[in-house]
């Protein structure tokens, strides 16, 4: 007969096999990193760069200027763009973010050879037609407004305005007004001036030798400026509360948070692991109390957001609208249970195996690993930094917990803002 | 094509096994075949509620979550109009924590009242956040309500309105559990590093003994075609006009379906199909459209979605859109597009095939259907299609006695 109430025997495992890149280096001074994924028949493509902080465009100019890049180049107009990269199944993509921006192709093994000239012609040969600017510009403003309407977007706007001051890029709200700003000359400076700088590829997929070296030849001769950027350091404020009510809403969108550490400093991992006790995971700490106990939300999580230099950290959730303040207050009683009780041994146990277990399926599926790659990389760390949080979060110990938490979340530093 | 091999166990459970020994870890999923489509008027959302309760407890099970992750694995579930689905990730090693759980909760799940109070709650949050609380979030409700007058498919898998939710009692979720969460309605797929013998091993030491079901399942009650065009004005708070225009199509496994996903394929998918270039990129009342199926198991829709620039009415839309597709039902399918979506389609299944997850997703929806190779015939029947059946069949289904149009007005 079989004993139900006795839980199957269990492994964790100890090692990951974290692979390496293969390394190449473009005449044009462009790094590029390659995983193979032999059983894959799809191909991504990737060029990322890294914003220029002084360069000083106007807001919305790297956006539209990527966008505007299948809108016609010198030889095709956007009509013939568009059913080009569809007839060949193809998916243009382009990634607007505060650090890095860049331009990727999804298309598979069989059409490669016939996409990759064209997607090159993207890189230089844009020419920015009028019509479809203004048409773009339409869109984007009424995407703006709708976003502004939603509470919590309009809440992480808020929180990066509070954290990273107006003046920032990272704290900078876009406005309808903004996108009237933008014209065509400024599209066309920035894309020669300021789109591929620090650029480097980031490649995974099927590819034989002369399907790489094609992409070294294609892409090897566009030019490329390289810079470095200052390093920006940003100390927390004094406590800060932004309140923007609506009356309509029957809910509030609430975010809590502060600055923190860059992912190479020795305390990263222990932060980590708090995080992910508190409110990382569907078994943390405010998803039990606030969800499952009180159910005043759907869903509640921290997280730690990644830039380069200065990682931030916030905690996130649509709630009751009568129960937003209550909701903030067991947020902090959270907290200070980490920091004056330790963790128990079985707690400990099992965010431990659930942290391990994830970083097992996040290396087990080859065509993403670029992508984790990548925002390592840009980090300026490298795969190493798994291997290390692995091997922390094998020994990692109920006082570690404390210790950070002490150390970095005080009330008096945080951000609060409540939309709704 | 995806690999697999099956077995059924005495109880009825239909078994998958889709080895792949390039990973490390492993993905138990069951379907269970219920959605919306087989809950009742006043009980609306029954079935998306009861997938929160199935992540409780069970006899054996203080609290599912922990017992998982414990282990190094993670989960999750969804449901919509025909199915509820549950997976879980895990490291291979552990595949048989995955088992003792599942079949807990299909044999003897808790139904207690904290947790039938605390997801009420949840689930009550939930609607709010992604259907009240949003501009245009209600729109679902719209079109359903509209377009169906006897299915169920006349609600969105959240329910039709929060007063559904909150009488749900305790009998009404015992009887959801006995009539639905049994092994013969039931599919599972076990994939990754495993290996067939393992599985027919684990699965008939912990599901071998569950039960069959005894309650019988209530029919479906079927909509009847449509006479006449239905419309229905919406007004909102919203910063623009949206046009919502749907029509009756097939069923998933009916004449008549590939066609109709075709339809949508060449007017709307991408930025080179027809809609996307005449109406958007070379038009000034659409800032966007979109036109898609819901591919349901019963008949479903097809839609055309739109916002309107700013200022321009949801009814001059219409107009244009109408236009578009009457020089469709008259033209020719080239060549040209027939390739497209030929390769769009190859494409595809390479792209979501990608995931360990997905693979054994696809397998278990298939396989609910009546068929787990139905993915890869479908797209052999699908690509081989002539223009003339395509023009035919948008010729039966995109007329007006058969559309339903939301009107989703700006306010001022």
């Amino acid at each position: 007969m079989l004993d139900r109430s006795k839980a199957p025997e269990f492994k964790i495992p100890s090692s990951i096999e974290f692979p390496t890149p293969i390394q190449r280096t473009l005449p044009n001074g462009v790094h590029l990193y390659f995983i193979p994924t032999p059983e894959i028949d799809a191909v991504k493509l990737e060029i990322s760069s890294t914003i220029n902080e002084t360069s000083n465009s106007k807001l919305l100019v790297p956006y539209f200027a990527l966008e505007m890049v299948t809108e016609g180049t010198l030889t095709k107009d956007a009509a013939t763009l568009d059913d080009f990269f569809d007839t060949y199944a193809s998916e243009v993509e382009t990634e607007s973010g505060f650090e890095n921006h860049g331009l990727s192709i999804l298309t598979t093994k069989k059409h490669f050879d016939k996409v990759l000239p064209v997607y090159r012609e993207l890189l230089t040969e844009a020419i920015f037609p009028d019509k479809e600017l203004t048409k773009r510009k339409k869109q984007k403003a009424l995407s703006i407004h709708i976003n502004r309407d939603k509470n919590s977007h309009r809440a992480s706007q808020l929180f990066r305005k509070a954290l990273f001051g107006e003046n920032h890029p990272f704290g900078q709200i876009t406005e309808e007004k903004d996108v009237d700003l933008v014209y065509r000359e400024d599209l066309i400076e920035f894309y020669k001036k300021d789109l591929w700088t620090n650029s480097e590829i980031f490649l995974t997929g099927n590819l034989d030798d002369s399907q790489l070296e094609n992409i070294i030849r294609e892409i090897g001769n566009i030019p490329v400026a390289f810079f470095q950027n200052p390093t920006t350091g940003f100390p927390n404020q004094k406590h800060q509360r932004v309140a923007e009510e609506k009356e309509k809403s029957v809910q509030s969108s609430i975010r809590i948070g502060c600055h923190l550490i860059p992912k190479n400093h020795p305390d990263y991992f222990k932060l980590n692991l708090m995080n992910t006790i508190l409110g990382g995971y569907f078994g943390s700490r405010l998803i039990k109390n606030i969800r499952e106990d009180k159910g005043h939300t759907y869903g509640i999580y921290s997280s730690i957001g990644g830039l380069k230099n200065a990682d931030y950290w916030v905690v996130m959730a649509d709630v009751i609208k009568e129960h937003d303040e209550a909701v903030i207050d067991e947020v902090y009683m959270e907290i200070d249970k980490l920091k004056n009780e330790p963790v128990s041994a079985h707690e400990l146990e099992v965010v431990r195996n659930y942290m391990i277990g994830k970083l097992l399926s996040q290396f087990s599926s080859g065509f993403e690993l670029i992508g984790r790659f990548k925002s390592i990389h840009q980090a300026g760390l490298d795969f190493g930094f798994y291997q290390q949080n692995l091997d922390y979060i094998l020994h990692a110990k109920p006082e570690d917990v404390m210790e950070v938490a002490n150390k970095y979340l005080h009330r008096e530093k945080m951000v609060e803002v409540i939309v709704g | 094509m995806i690999n697999y091999q099956q077995f059924v166990l005495d109880n009825g459970l239909q078994v998958l096994v889709h080895e792949d020994r390039s990973t490390k870890i492993a993905v138990l999923n069951i379907l269970y075949k219920v959605g919306s489509r087989n809950e009742v008027t006043g009980k609306t959302g029954l079935a998306h509620y009861f997938e929160h309760l199935m992540f409780g407890s069970s006899k054996n099970v203080p609290v599912f979550d922990t017992e998982l992750e414990k282990v190094g694995g993670s989960c999750n579930a969804f449901t919509n109009t025909d199915i509820t689905n549950f997976y879980i990730t895990l490291p291979a090693t552990n595949i048989e924590t995955a088992f003792w759980l599942e079949s807990d909760r299909m044999l003897q799940l808790n139904l207690s009242e904290k947790t039938i109070e605390a997801q009420r709650k949840v689930v009550i949050e939930e609607f709010k956040q992604r259907y009240i609380n949003q501009p245009y979030g209600d729109v679902h409700h719209h079109i359903r309500g509209l377009a169906y007058e006897r299915h169920p498919y006349q609600w969105p898998t959240i329910g039709k309105n929060l007063e559904d939710i909150v009488n749900y009692q305790k009998a009404d979720v015992e009887e959801f559990y006995f009539t639905h969460y049994r092994p013969d309605n039931a599919v599972m797929v076990v994939a990754g590093d495993v290996t067939l013998e393992q599985v027919k091993i684990l699965s008939e030491k912990w599901f071998g003994s569950i039960p069959l079901g005894k309650i019988s399942k209530n029919p479906v009650l079927q909509e009847l075609p449509q006479g006449k065009k239905k419309t229905k004005v919406v007004e909102a708070d919203v910063p623009t006009d949206a046009l919502y225009k749907v029509y009756h199509m097939p069923g998933k496994l009916q004449d008549g379906y590939l066609e109709s996903d075709l339809i949508t394929d060449i007017l709307g998918f991408g930025r080179s199909s027809i809609l996307e270039q005449q109406l958007v990129k070379n038009g000034n009342l659409f800032a966007s459209i979109g036109a898609y199926i819901f591919g349901t198991v019963d008949p479903g829709l097809l839609v055309f979605s739109g916002k309107m620039e700013k200022g321009q009415p949801a009814e001059l839309a219409e107009k244009a859109l109408d236009e578009v597709v009457a020089t469709f039902l008259s033209s020719t399918v080239s060549e040209n597009t027939l390739t497209k979506i030929k390769n769009q389609a190859e494409a595809m299944k390479i792209y979501e095939s990608v995931q360990l997850l997905n693979r054994a997703m696809s397998l278990a929806y298939y396989a609910h259907l009546g068929n787990p190779d139905y993915q890869q015939l479908e797209y052999e029947k699908k690509i081989k299609i002539p223009s003339e059946e395509i023009i035919k069949q948008a010729n039966k289904i995109l007329v007006e006695e058969n559309s339903s149009v939301v009107y989703y007005k700006a306010k001022n």
